[in-house]
């Protein structure tokens, strides 16, 4: 401890040395790093010192120098703490442009802030904030933090560039490790492998890095480790509020998250009696599965409660019964739990929720999820269930938890699977309009559009979570057309493992058509247009991902008032390309417009040189879904 | 309008209504529920609601306590049925507490069951304490948070708790309507004779009761002795019982153009005013507007930093105005150097959080800092200044009668030079002399000597903004075009802001983007960016493709025409609240492309809006030869309106959104 004491008297030593006066000056940042920059890291300094399983300690000084407004994000100090993780120490200090020291961080100005989120019922996250609030451009920060962990599941990573628009000037992290004690990491875009030292009996791991350019915003762009360097670091043996356990694979993982569960899977017997009654006459297991996951919704609530090693592990089977609520840990060990009493196996499964892509690196076995869901295998497939919703069908996941990697665990430990994929031919949205458009140019319209899988998460979430007038004063303001009223609306559900929705809207909408002197402008692409167009980027750096996969069809009818002959009618178009087809078609016969659309629209990873040919593709889209017939009166 | 309303209500207070109902009991007996009571079927509330609040039934009353003084006590209890899932939310519960040095808010006795109808039994579930959470949200606040145990739909859940509190200020208000419907709510005040509150009432739903009667009580007090022993006290006093029940009360709904949600729900609340022991005089606690401005001034949070020399600044003062000489440069000098050189960091103060001094050696500060220091400085400089605090929309109206300084939550200055009066807020971004959109929320209040109130409406702020595009052809056969925008000072600061976390680029990228013309955009710009005492001017030159087509059809709004009505919704229950009345033209003076002739026009158009509030022109004329203009005007000449109006309103923008829409169609010469 002595040592310990004197190693770090020595390292602040050190970094003052560094931060001596016009260190920090701005004139001293190399040119390149200033392209594209709103915020220059002049220095960083990590070190993670590992005593045992159970104790360790985190320093991290850092330097930024902020050119502008848009850099001021990285110009505050917002640390989380709780009770496995507190703040021992926080010092600061601003810098003026020539590198010469303005103040000081006052530990009056640190404010103690709660960092439990809306959606929490009670957790142990606290945030430490402060922020100098500087404002003659350009100017430099510097923090110093001291943390203590009471546990060692976690190694901090290191991210050089943390966001876009930031350089760095020169950055290290290093981990201090005692005998006895290993750790594994994984290196991106970090061309060799760390020095390593040793000091006493302990060793020393350094990584370092200088003069590393911004890296300019790109949409669909890839994961971030694919783009600049990132560390990751983890540990192999690891303790947590008396518990031990092993990250060396996703095995070794998994069984250390089936530990924390063990034993947590005892219900009270008036549930077991339940069980039994609902599923001992049902021969079919997935009909099984299909009345205990009803059962479950019907009883059951989201709440979290979240408190220490209550971060990872489930509240018993008994509490969800009792309280009828629990967090996603909760009430998936009780959904495992009843299943297991009506004989069908299920898998505690670790997820990485949320819209889109996640950072998620498969490679590196480490607790990287924030979910919890269910798998329950069948003989030929899976059925996947989300155990915090009350409304989603079994075996459909949403695009909250589909199609990425998962943690099944079970005794022998955790198995690193995907969860279903819903592409092109399950996202469907297929809508019919007939419409008839009036003298004034008023609009009269019929639309029946059946939404299927992730086209319907959206309208599945509205439909279940609102009343019926919330759901009519949303159709009444979100749609787009000027000036309209839903004068009534109708949902069906079709829930399956591929659930739909069908939709019947009756629309009226006051000059949806222009009438002019004696022409009349009428868009037959009634609601399904595309409304962003893209700029071409000819300096498109990164490849381009995308992950949402869809098909939409319309068909429309419009019946236009008598004594019109047209005078223009969009062309047709027919795109076959990397990033989809397109078919956009309009005949006119008589008083009625025909129109014809069809979208499908790919995923997958392509070519950065694509990127122009993506944006004629949904440029050419635009111009199509927005043009207009236009009609004369006959003389 | 809502002077007279809040008026009437005060009179009803006044006058206890004697009606045949006011005998009526609370119609829920807590603890006790019966099959029967899971039946709502009979009530007249809206079926798609949630959750229905049965009844939500307050008391709070006075006891004598050990601290020498005394203790307010709330007892609540409410009883709510869960009639969906998307109602479990009614399960969960907040309660805040503050604290103070010894002085303290207590929760106690806190129960609370769930009733779940099984067949025909009544089965009860009571929550556990290790259920109850705290949260500690500041140094003086702490939230106690709990949900209710085995809720479904349907169960019917109670709870009841008793809020001790040292803080005779915080007699606790009472919200009659909420996010759920509620079939009885009902609020009862014991109120001794010896302290006097002021009623406060809001909302448009009437009391099905509101009474008061009489009655006599004993309060204990003891006064702690320190080393001696404690001396007891007995006072006795008849007591005020004033009893408050709405009855069915409809759910709150939150609809656009509103200021906030909280200046029309139905409440009431107290402020302490008076205290009347017997055998003393008549203590004045909240006073008048004339003693809350002295006790203000007084106050080393707010005016007794004014008041003094404040030497400190005598250096800083000198090399930040150097050889300024008139008053009114000095305050500019003095309001741009905090504007430009401090950064906010609450925009809802009234008080200093730190001494004047740490204030500018910090360069950060809440706006009551920020305002308070622009003030210090402006009479370092013998510059006449005074606190005006008001109260922004979102934090609703404040008080004219009443000095209630809680109702305030910002402070701007008001600086009186040459006999001209400039209001200040170093705050924000802003002009000198010029305050946001939010400030413009009724009634302020100086703070001084003579503390007048000062009426900032929405009404009174005029935006105005013109937007003119030429177009002209050029040799290569394509047409060139110039745009350019003078914003009003209120869009000015939205755009700034906008542009500080975005940055320019952005902005223009989205323009090209949103542009539904085949055009490229040059020499784009943005005057007076960091000027913040002007309006900002945005312009850029264009070239529209040449296109080949037999008929080309065009919409002179370039983009700039309303596009959506801003009134979507069909009907309205508040009144409409805009933040400000506006002007707004747009002039497009256009050559016809080369080789084309006009062959359709849109047609003029006027349309006035309740007589002459608002206007809309649309006027199409020839220009020379060889061109024409398009000109919209809107003027809008009031920001409020009653619900009433809301369907000629919506009309009006609809005619508006109508006319925008509409296309010039160029043909070929043949």
């Amino acid at each position: 401890m002595k040592l310990l004491l004197i190693l770090l008297l020595n390292g602040i030593a050190m970094s003052q040395a560094f931060a001596g006066e016009g260190d920090y000056a701005v004139s001293k940042i190399p040119a390149p790093l200033l392209v594209n920059a709103n915020a220059v890291k002049r220095y960083e300094d990590i070190r993670f010192e590992v005593s045992d399983l159970e104790k360790a300690r985190y320093f991290r000084k850092v330097a930024y120098t902020i050119l502008n407004e848009k850099g001021d994000k990285f110009a505050q100090c917002l640390q989380h703490y709780d009770k496995l993780q507190t703040v021992e120490s926080i010092e600061g200090r601003v810098y003026d442009e020539t590198g010469k020291k303005i103040k000081s961080l006052r530990n009056a100005d640190i404010s103690d802030l709660s960092g439990t989120e809306g959606g929490s019922l009670a957790d142990d996250n606290r945030i430490k904030f402060h922020n100098f609030y500087h404002k003659a451009y350009p100017y430099t920060v510097e923090y110093e933090v001291e943390l203590k962990f009471n546990y060692t599941m976690f190694y901090p990573g290191w991210i050089p560039l943390e966001d876009e628009n930031l350089s760095m000037e020169s950055g290290k992290i290093s981990v201090i490790l005692p005998e006895g004690i290993n750790f594994r990491y994984k290196a991106f875009n970090y061309p060799q492998e760390p020095v390593v030292t040793s000091q006493k009996s302990s060793k020393i791991y350094t990584w370092e890095l200088k003069n590393l350019a911004a890296v300019e915003y790109e949409s669909a762009s890839p994961y971030w480790y694919e783009i600049t360097p990132v560390i990751c670091m983890g540990p192999v043996e690891f303790a947590v509020e008396g518990y031990k356990g092993n990250m060396a694979s996703w095995q070794d993982f998994g069984k250390f998250v089936y530990a924390l569960k063990a034993g947590k899977d005892q219900l009270p017997e008036n549930i077991k009696k339940t069980v039994h009654e609902l599923t001992d006459e049902v021969a079919d297991p997935r009909r099984k599965v299909d009345i205990l996951y009803n059962f479950l919704q019907a009883n059951s609530r989201y709440i979290s409660v979240q408190l220490g090693i209550g971060g990872w592990q489930p509240f018993d089977a008994k509490y969800v019964a009792t309280n009828r609520y629990g967090d996603c840990k909760a009430l998936t060990n009780y959904m495992y739990s009843l299943l297991k009493e009506a004989g069908i196996k299920s898998y505690y499964t670790l997820v990485k929720a949320g819209q889109g892509k996640t950072f998620f690196i498969s490679s590196f076995p480490s607790s990287q999820f924030t979910h919890a869901i269910l798998s329950v295998p069948m003989q030929k497939d899976t059925i996947w269930l989300e155990c915090t919703s009350q409304t989603l069908p079994a075996g459909y996941l949403s695009g909250f938890t589909s199609d990425r990697y998962a943690l099944m665990v079970d005794e022998e430990g955790g198995t690193l699977v995907k969860t279903p994929r819903y592409g092109m031919n399950d996202n469907l949205q297929i809508r019919k309009i007939k419409a008839e458009i009036n003298p004034e140019g008023q609009l009269t319209t019929d639309v029946v559009t059946v939404y299927k899988a992730r086209q319907q998460d959206e309208l599945h979430s509205l439909i279940k979570g609102y009343s019926k007038e919330k759901v009519s004063e949303h159709l009444k303001d979100e749609i787009d057309l000027p000036n309209y009223d839903v004068v009534s609306f109708h949902y069906k559900e079709d829930p399956s493992p591929l659930p739909s929705i069908t939709e019947d809207l009756k629309i009226t909408s006051n000059n949806y058509a222009q009438v002019t002197g004696k022409r009349l402008f009428v868009c037959p692409n009634l609601l399904s247009k595309n409304h962003s167009k893209l700029s071409s980027d000819s300096t498109r750096k990164y490849d381009i991902d995308l992950t949402y996969a869809y098909t939409d069809i319309d068909t429309v009818e419009i019946k236009i008032p008598a004594g019109y002959i047209p005078e223009a009618i969009p062309k047709n178009i027919n795109i076959n390309g990397s990033f989809g087809n397109y078919v956009s078609s309009v005949v006119v016969s008589n008083d009625r417009i025909m129109y014809y659309r069809s979208m499908e629209r790919f995923a997958g990873r392509f070519s950065a040189k694509k990127y122009d040919e993506l944006v004629n593709f949904n440029n050419q889209i635009y111009r199509a879904d927005n043009s207009k017939l236009v009609f004369v009166k006959k003389e | 309008m809502r002077q007279n309303f809040l008026l009437l209500i005060q009179l009803l207070f006044l006058l206890p209504l004697n009606n045949a109902f006011s005998q009526e009991k609370t119609p829920v007996k807590f603890g006790k529920i019966t099959p029967l009571d899971f039946d709502l079927t009979k009530q007249p509330f809206d079926t798609s609601a949630n959750a229905v609040v049965i009844a939500d039934i307050g008391v709070s009353s006075f006891e004598g306590n050990s601290k020498g003084w005394f203790t307010l006590v709330h007892k609540r209890q409410k009883r709510i049925k869960i009639l969906n899932r998307n109602g479990f939310d009614a399960a969960n519960a907040e309660i805040m507490l503050y604290s103070k040095g010894s002085e303290e808010e207590r929760l106690e006795n806190l129960k609370a069951t769930t009733y779940n109808l099984e067949g025909d039994k009544v089965i009860e579930t009571k929550l556990d304490n290790s259920g109850v959470f705290k949260e500690k949200i500041s140094k003086n606040h702490l939230l106690k948070k709990f949900t209710l145990p085995a809720v479904k739909e349907g169960s019917i859940i109670e709870y009841s708790y008793t809020l001790t509190s040292d803080f005779l200020f915080n007699l606790q208000p009472w919200s009659f309507q909420g996010e759920y419907p509620c079939l009885w709510s009902e609020y009862e005040v014991d109120m001794p004779q010896f302290f006097n509150y002021t009623f406060i009432a809001q909302g448009y739903i009437p009391f099905y009761i509101n009474k008061a009667s009489s009655s006599f009580a004993n309060y204990r007090v003891q006064v702690p002795g320190g080393t001696s022993s404690n001396e007891n006290y007995s006072i006795n006093a008849n007591v005020t019982r004033k009893r408050w029940v709405m009855k069915d009360v409809p759910a709150l709904k939150e609809e656009n153009f509103t200021s906030t949600i909280g200046n029309h729900v139905a409440k009431i609340e107290f402020q302490l005013s008076q205290y009347l022991f017997p055998n003393s005089p008549v203590k004045d606690i909240m006073g008048n507007w004339f003693t809350a401005t002295e006790e203000m001034l007084k106050l080393e949070e707010f005016g007794q930093p004014l008041e003094k020399e404040n030497n400190w600044l005598n250096d800083d003062l000198r090399e930040i105005l150097s050889n300024t000489k008139s008053s009114l440069d000095k305050a500019k000098k003095i309001f741009s150097f905090i504007r430009d050189n401090f950064t906010c960091t609450d925009h809802s103060d009234v008080y200093l959080n730190n001494s004047l001094k740490t204030i500018f050696k910090n360069k950060n500060g809440s706006v009551a800092d920020l305002n308070l220091l622009l003030i210090a400085m402006l009479r370092h400089e013998n510059i006449q200044a005074v606190p005006l605090l008001l109260s922004t929309r979102d934090h609703g109206f404040a008080s004219e009668l009443y000095p209630l300084i809680g109702r305030f939550n910002y402070v701007v200055a008001m600086a009186t030079i040459d006999t001209v009066n400039y209001y200040l807020d170093a705050s924000r971004p802003l002009g000198f002399g010029k305050l946001a959109a939010d400030c413009y929320n009724g009634v302020a209040r100086i703070i001084s000597n003579h503390p007048f109130p000062i009426y900032l409406e929405a009404d009174s702020v005029k935006e105005q903004k013109i937007t003119s595009v030429i177009i002209v052809n050029n040799d290569k056969g394509q047409l060139d075009g110039a745009y350019q925008s003078a914003l009003g000072p209120l869009e000015s600061f939205a755009l700034r802001s906008q542009i500080k976390s975005k940055g320019e680029d952005a902005y223009f990228k989205k323009l090209k983007a949103a542009s539904s013309l085949d055009m490229d955009i040059v020499t784009e710009g943005i005057d007076s960016l960091k000027r913040f005492d002007d309006p900002l001017q945005i312009h850029y030159d264009f070239t529209i493709k040449g296109a080949d087509e037999d008929i080309v059809y065009f919409n002179p709004m370039m983009g700039e025409g309303y596009k959506d009505n801003l009134f979507k919704a069909a009907e309205r229950k508040y009144p409409v609240e805009m933040p400000y009345t506006f002007d707004e033209t747009f002039i497009l003076n256009m050559e016809t492309p080369k080789n084309y002739v006009i062959d359709e026009l849109p047609k003029s158009a006027r349309v006035e809006f309740n007589g002459g509030e608002g206007l809309f022109e649309y006027l199409v004329g020839k220009n020379g030869s060889t061109g024409f203009q398009i000109r919209s005007r809107i003027v809008m000449k009031k920001a409020n309106f009653l619900p009433e109006d809301y369907n000629s309103l919506r009309d009006f923008f609809g005619y508006i959104v109508k006319k925008h829409g509409e296309q010039i169609v160029f043909k070929k010469k043949s």
